[in-house]
């Protein structure tokens, strides 16, 4: 059975858990700038020597107090180390409180990748492109390493000792002066924590923070129902969706099960389609999904929520009271047309439709949907009490806080949210109130700009380091387990927390396995080793709820909204959150910085992003150098020009302009929107001014034409016109006339299918891709320059003639392993080459880099190492590497291999079986990760597999077939769904 | 009357290939006075420029080294560019030495005597500068031996479809057999001058490298079959070589490359890029070596002519592919050339090829502009230019938009790209210089045997030897 302590362990101080335990008094004290170097160990030797050392303190076990925390495997795999066989473990990561399953593949003691728990409720196996950069957050070589007091090295025990005789004066005072700023929680030790502090410090006081606040949805609630709820998922009775700037579509926390599900209802093979409208400002991936969408500026989606709740009102006997709404919130022509046309649907819908909205719209509408989706009796849309501890996160808690903190009546702040001086509103000035707290204690993975005003600096543990639990999108309890010995050393939120209770050395095992032993006594051993097995604890899901809405009160509340706005001069602003960095707090992370944005393609920045339409107004083009100016000081943009924005305002996104001095990657990136954000307007608002600054801004952009020239890429139609294009497509697949003599495949033939119908273009793949396969990051100048390395990438183009408003469609492309292939006959050196299951391989060792075989490549899936990107990479950073896969040397071509490691592994596990690999036994890195179930890998001699299928379905084609490549990987047609009464 | 009736008959006869009444000895003294001569101020002052731009390639080359492809401007999905060009563009120069030396040897054009010395020195130094790139552009060029065929413990043999490998072969044979055939045709030269030279040092290495040239009837005989042969064999090479560079692109099947008159118009376009090449040189160093007695207006016009010639095939090329594209109905095809070419964001580069390549060639139609020599060296320079930006289109254009438009990317050369451009053309500068001043520039037994073989024999006039 593995424990921590068998794990390797590099650059770690010994025995950091526990105060008892340190026999040496602490190092002196040393002046530390905040950029200092880390005392990792950096050689080899050094490593071998940490290596044997802690084999050798391993072994004296016994005479280390330290407890024995076994982490356990996940329940499918063989509990013993072979070394080359990598081990998989159920974990989970946290955003924002909500707890995604996940399984890690651990390959002689250090995470290397991260996949969905296929038995956990909020990943059934997939995974979204945060959870899978967990594993480069972890070997961040600029994570804070040590405990910092004013900027001088301290040692956790030095903090124990400040914390206990902090909280012993906070004691006597019953905890006056005593606040927790922490972040939006669920797990149920954090919970016990909270109660117990409570407890102990009567008047101390709890608030939560997230840049990407949950107010909204906590308000919205309270309106309609009196109590707080929130709305679950369930689109696989969906029919007919109303997106109102919700993002179910995009891999973001808490979405996977939802785009599982609605995958499902956009195969025309499978049942009738379902439906998808979206009503937003800027293009997100779920309106690029959209059958029907409508662009608005960002003050009326709450108008138009409202007058189509008017709508419903005269077709619902229900919502009969809301009628008087349609007068009230007067639409444009358009808008009203569609209005009318969507809310017919919903109510033929009944059941199966659903008003999902995004946490940034006002309460009123929330509250609009909660009618709306009640008096339809939707299936799709269950309320449950909330699994967070406190929903109430936002500019309104901070705000009181920041008050009291600039009163003087706050003595003592724990701050365990990530970074509120730099995601707060500008307007509170978070930032100088923190300076006036005396004592303050900041847990943080970096050294950022927070850190820089707090007295006490605590190094975080990364999720990968730490135990914990937490509550899944549907309240089942979720096990984090560590999967390595923490690199740095650190502290979880529980042990900070413990600290201030005088049990700072209790380890947070020691603390949750006691919880979870309190709970369920009864044979605790075993039920906690098939929990931390499984992950989480089977059937704990919370119950849905049929609370009775407040109709009266939404009436009332809708009837305060006014109708119009009042005329102000200067664009709105739209703030949301980056899809690549969320609020900014993984911007240090250099694989989601070089992952384009599904919509923009945007990487390594934020711009401005504004409509062809304000942009031509404006006299502004792609590139230009902008000032944004609300209020305060403007902000340096560059422009990008988005079709389908909606016009007269302008979309920024959160999380870059970081200060901070210990994220030197990120640091200088972009610019930071706070400025933009008020306390009282969080996410949009009017009067912003945009000035050109007469020079050019470049962006970092992985796709820079959007149109397909009227040639068959990515494949789309509609429903109605299924069968004609199916027609069509029958000359775009199969044999053609071609010189070239057949090969064999007597064994395995290798293929993939990329349905194009249930792919969002969310991009998860593009991550599991570069975790896979040691895909190098190469840099923002680089991404410019058109040398980004990604195999996999998703192409998105814009259709219609319509800018304002175009049609979207996407199309992961990697290498689609050709039969003919065009880049194995021009390679001089036989770098290149096929074999006999149909794969193009690439003989790293052998390429002598003449890229002929990329200029040949009519797809361009070809990647050159044009520079040396991975020989600068540390000792730590190195151990993100599959062992599995070849680092690549500069100068060499390399490409998708169909993740050939893994063909590899399967077919050494199967040969010792003596039988052959089955289809769905054997997953490619994307098709793993993918949400959507969009991306089928199999073998197409097998006459049973599903690709086979897929291959013969028809709406399948080969791309660019006219060439007689014969692609391996084929693409299945992508079908939208219109309304016959809004289809022009 | 008379007189008159002479004067008319003499300005329709061509101009003479030697001016002046010359022997042997006078002969050898104007056209091997450069040698004897101490340099003139301005040839050291090109030569110290030429040996700064050589360090300025030699800086470039170790910055590529050093660091990798990535310091030029070449991305995904412009794999080729600067490099690719700056070899097909050498390669198309060093064309006229051999279709000077060896064709027009074999078609018994006398004016080649003149020039061939000069053209074949130029063709060796052009093909030293393109002979860099292919190993260069490589990513790992220290592995670029892998491409010639040797039986390696790694059992791995070469791709021999890939046209690349071929290239390989046609480029090393021709590089050898031009060598040879200059070398060979210097040999009574460097005798001539080991035996002129009073200084032993000379007399040493001219004598090492005239390999014991004594001009007995014997050594004529061999040499004259060994000339002949090399001239043979060195025919097929002026077609075969810039045929098989032509198939580097005419053998993918991206749009723009992909194109089977791609190898007459490439001989073709080598052949009046050559000659645009060496007459830019020619023009400066006749009048400055004192070379205007053997290198004439005739020989300018005719080489002016050579390229108007060439210049045509060259312009029927371009329309055949704009044909072909719109014949075919290919939608790729159509883009590249209808579009991408003339409407994208490198029309500029497109039209100065069309101007330079097709337009100014036009004006050699009239006789004035092949005899001045101010319109002639600018006109040869502005092919020259021409030549390469049609490389850059063929090579960056029709990468830059190839099928699936999201993979559309611009290049933007570096300052790398453009110091081994700048270097290459010193380099070869240099080169040339040293060429001018220890060998020379004009093949002086050939020319005396022309003179003999236009005047008859004249009286000895001095000098060692005939």
């Amino acid at each position: 059975m593995p424990s921590l302590k068998s794990l390797p362990i590099a650059g770690q101080q010994k025995l950091w858990r526990s105060v008892d335990e340190h026999a040496t008094p602490p190092a002196p004290a040393r002046e530390l700038g905040p950029s200092t170097p880390p005392d990792d160990a950096t050689s080899r030797r050094n490593v071998l020597q940490l290596l044997g050392a802690s084999a050798a303190l391993a072994t004296l076990g016994g005479c280390l107090k330290q407890p024995d925390e076994k982490i356990l495997p996940y329940t499918k795999q063989p509990p013993e180390i072979t070394p080359g066989n990598p081990l998989h473990y159920a974990t989970a990561s946290l955003i924002d409180g909500r707890a995604t399953g996940l399984l890690v593949t651990a390959n002689e003691g250090r995470p290397t990748k991260v996949e969905g728990n296929p038995e956990h409720p909020s990943s059934r196996g997939a995974v979204g492109h945060l959870e899978q950069a967990e594993v480069l957050r972890l070997y961040d070589p600029q994570r804070l390493k040590v405990v910092q007091n004013r900027a001088v090295a301290r040692s956790w025990r030095d903090f124990l000792q400040a914390a206990v005789y902090q909280a012993r004066g906070l004691r006597l005072r019953q905890g006056e002066g005593l606040r927790f700023l922490l972040e939006p929680n669920s797990s149920p030790l954090i919970g016990q924590l909270r109660q117990r502090l409570r407890d102990t410090f009567p008047r101390a006081r709890f608030s939560t923070w997230s840049a990407v606040p949950l107010q909204h949805i906590h308000d919205g609630a309270q309106l309609a129902f009196g109590a707080a709820y929130e709305t679950r998922l369930d689109l696989s009775q969906a029919s007919v969706v109303l997106s109102l700037d919700s993002d179910l579509l995009a891999a973001l926390p808490g979405t996977l099960p939802a785009m599982a599900a609605w995958a499902e209802k956009r195969d025309p093979s499978r049942g009738p389609m379902g439906r998808l409208y979206a009503v937003e400002t800027n293009l997100t991936v779920t309106g690029m999904n959209a059958d029907h969408r409508l662009r608005l500026k960002p003050t009326e989606l709450q108008r138009f929520g409202l007058a189509l709740l008017g709508r419903l009102g005269a077709l619902v006997p229900a919502l009969s009271p809301y009628a008087i709404l349609t007068q009230r919130f007067a639409l444009a022509p358009p808008a009203a047309k569609f209005a009318d046309a969507l809310a017919r649907d919903l109510v033929k819908a009944g059941r199966g439709a659903l008003v999902s909205v995004g946490p940034r719209q006002p309460p009123a509408l929330h509250a609009a949907a909660h009618a709306i989706n009640t008096a339809l009796g939707s299936a799709c849309a269950k309320l449950a009490q909330p699994v967070l501890h406190d929903m109430d996160a936002g500019p309104r808690t901070l705000r009181q806080l920041t008050e009291e903190m600039r009163s003087g009546a706050v003595d003592t702040l724990v701050i365990t949210a990530w970074n509120p001086v730099y995601g707060a509103p500008a307007d509170l000035n978070f930032s100088k109130a923190l300076s006036l707290v005396p004592h303050s204690v900041y847990r943080t993975l970096h050294y950022d700009e927070t850190a820089d005003r707090a007295e006490w600096v605590i190094p975080s543990l990364h999720p990968l380091e730490s135990w914990g639990d937490a509550r899944a999108h549907d309240g089942t309890v979720t096990f984090q387990q560590p999967l390595i010995s923490p690199l740095y050393g650190g502290a979880t939120e529980a042990e900070v927390l413990a600290a201030f209770l005088g049990e700072g050395d209790r380890s947070a095992y020691v603390q949750l396995r006691e919880l979870w032993q309190s709970r369920q006594p009864d044979g605790f051993a075993m039920r906690w080793e098939k929990w931390l097995g499984d992950g989480f604890i089977e059937g704990t899901a919370t119950k849905a709820e049929t609370p009775a809405v407040r109709h009266d009160q939404i009436l009332a509340a809708a009837v305060q909204v006014p109708p119009s706005d009042p005329a102000t001069p200067g664009l709105q602003v739209n703030v949301v959150p980056d899809y690549r960095i969320w609020d900014g707090r993984f911007g240090n992370v250099a694989w989601l910085q070089e992952f384009p944005d599904p919509v923009n393609k945007l990487t390594w920045g934020n711009a401005a992003q504004i409509s062809p339409e304000t942009a031509r107004k404006l006299g502004v083009a792609q590139n230009d150098g902008v000032d944004l100016g609300l209020r305060g000081t403007p902000v340096h943009a560059s422009v990008v020009i988005e079709p389908g924005h909606a016009d007269d305002c302008v979309t920024v996104s959160m999380g870059y302009g970081r200060r901070g001095d210990g994220e030197a990657l990120c640091r200088g990136l972009g610019f930071d929107v706070s400025a933009l954000r008020s306390s009282e307007a969080p996410w949009f608002g009017p009067g912003l001014s945009v000035t050109r600054m007469g020079r050019k801004a470049p962006v970092a952009q992985t796709q820079e034409h959007h149109s397909m020239e009227g040639r068959l890429i990515a494949a789309l139609t509609t429903l109605p016109k299924l069968k004609e294009t199916s027609e069509e497509l029958a000359e775009h697949r199969g044999p053609t006339l071609t010189a070239h003599r057949p090969h064999e495949y007597p064994g395995y033939k290798w293929g993939m299918a990329i349905d194009l119908s249930r792919c969002t273009g969310c991009s998860s793949c593009m991550v599991a891709c570069v975790s896979e396969n040691n895909i190098p990051v190469v840099g923002r100048e680089q991404v410019i320059k058109s040398r980004e390395m990604h195999w996999l990438r998703v192409d998105r183009y814009f259709v219609g003639d319509d800018l304002g408003n175009p049609g979207v469609v996407f199309q992961p492309l990697a290498c689609v392993h050709c039969e003919f292939a065009p880049c194995e006959y021009v390679c001089p050196v036989n770098a290149t080459v096929h074999s006999d299951e149909g794969l193009n391989e690439m003989v790293y060792n052998r390429c002598i880099g003449t890229r002929y075989c990329s200029n040949n490549c009519p797809y361009k899936v070809r990647r050159f190492n044009f520079f040396s990107y991975t020989s600068n990479y540390g000792d730590i950073e190195k151990m993100v590497f599959n062992p599995d896969v070849t680092v690549r040397a500069r100068g060499v071509m390399e490409k998708c291999t169909y993740c050939v490691q893994r063909i590899e592994r399967a077919r050494i596990r199967t040969r010792l079986e003596e039988r052959r690999i089955r289809d769905g036994e054997l997953r490619t890195a994307c098709q793993q990760a993918c949400p959507a179930e969009a991306i089928v890998f199999g073998d197409l001699n097998d006459p049973s597999s599903k690709v086979r299928k897929l291959h013969r379905e028809e709406r399948s084609y080969d791309l660019l077939h006219e060439l007689g490549t014969r692609p391996r990987t084929a693409y299945l047609a992508r079908v939208m769904n219109p309304n016959p009464e809004l289809a022009s | 009357m008379t007189e008159s009736a002479l004067d008319a008959r003499a300005r329709l006869e061509p101009p003479r290939l030697i001016q002046g009444e010359h022997d042997d000895g006078t002969l050898n003294k104007t056209l091997n006075d450069f040698v004897w001569r101490a340099p003139p101020p301005g040839w050291f002052t090109l030569l110290l420029i030429g040996m700064a731009g050589t360090g300025v390639l030699f800086f470039a080359i170790s910055v590529t080294l050093a660091y990798g492809i990535g310091m030029w401007g070449n991305n995904i999905p412009v794999g080729w560019a600067f490099g690719i060009i700056n070899f097909v563009w050498w390669i198309g120069i060093g064309h006229a030495g051999t279709l000077i030396s060896a064709i027009l040897l074999l078609f018994q054009q006398k004016w080649r005597t003149s020039i061939n010395r000069f053209a074949e020195a130029m063709t060796i130094f052009a093909v030293m500068q393109a002979g860099l790139f292919p190993v260069l552009h490589t990513g790992r060029p220290w592995f670029a031996y892998w491409m010639i065929p040797y039986p390696t413990v790694q059992s791995v043999w070469p791709q021999f479809k890939s046209p690349l490998m071929w290239d390989v072969f046609a480029v090393s044979t021709y590089f050898t057999t031009s060598l040879l055939f200059w070398y060979i045709g210097l040999i009574p030269d460097l005798a001539s001058l080991r035996d002129a030279t009073y200084s032993r040092r000379a007399r040493r290495i001219y004598g090492i490298f005239a390999l014991g040239w004594r001009g007995s009837a014997r050594h004529w005989h061999h040499y004259k079959i060994a000339y002949l042969l090399l001239a043979g064999l060195a025919t097929p090479l002026v077609l075969s070589v810039h045929t098989i560079v032509s198939w580097d692109f005419a053998l993918s099947i991206l749009p723009g490359w992909h194109t089977t008159i791609f190898p007459p118009y490439f001989v073709a376009g080598a052949v009046f890029s050559g000659f645009a090449m060496v007459l830019t040189l020619i023009i400066p160093a006749r009048r400055y070596m004192g070379l205007k007695h053997v290198v004439t207006e005739r020989h300018l016009d005719n080489m002016a002519k050579v390229m108007l010639c060439t210049g045509l095939i060259v312009a029927y090329g371009y329309v055949m592919e704009h044909f072909a594209a719109w014949y075919s109905g290919n939608l790729y095809e159509e883009h590249v050339f209808f579009s991408t070419r003339p409407r994208g964001p490198y029309a500029w580069a497109y039209f100065t090829q069309m101007f330079c390549n097709v337009v100014v060639p036009q004006i050699f139609w009239l006789r004035w502009a092949r005899r001045n020599i101010w319109t002639l060296w600018v006109g040869a320079v502005l092919v020259n230019v021409g030549m390469w930006f049609e490389r850059f289109n063929i090579i960056v254009t029709s990468l830059h938009q190839d099928f699936i438009p999201s993979n559309w990317a611009m290049y933007y050369p570096t300052w790398v790209d453009f110091s081994l451009l700048f270097g290459t053309i010193c380099f070869f500068g240099t080169l040339f210089l040293l060429f001018l001043k220890y060998l020379p520039a004009v093949a002086v037994a050939e020319v005396k045997e022309l003179n003999h073989e236009l005047h008859g024999d004249r009286p000895y006039s001095g000098g060692p030897h005939a």
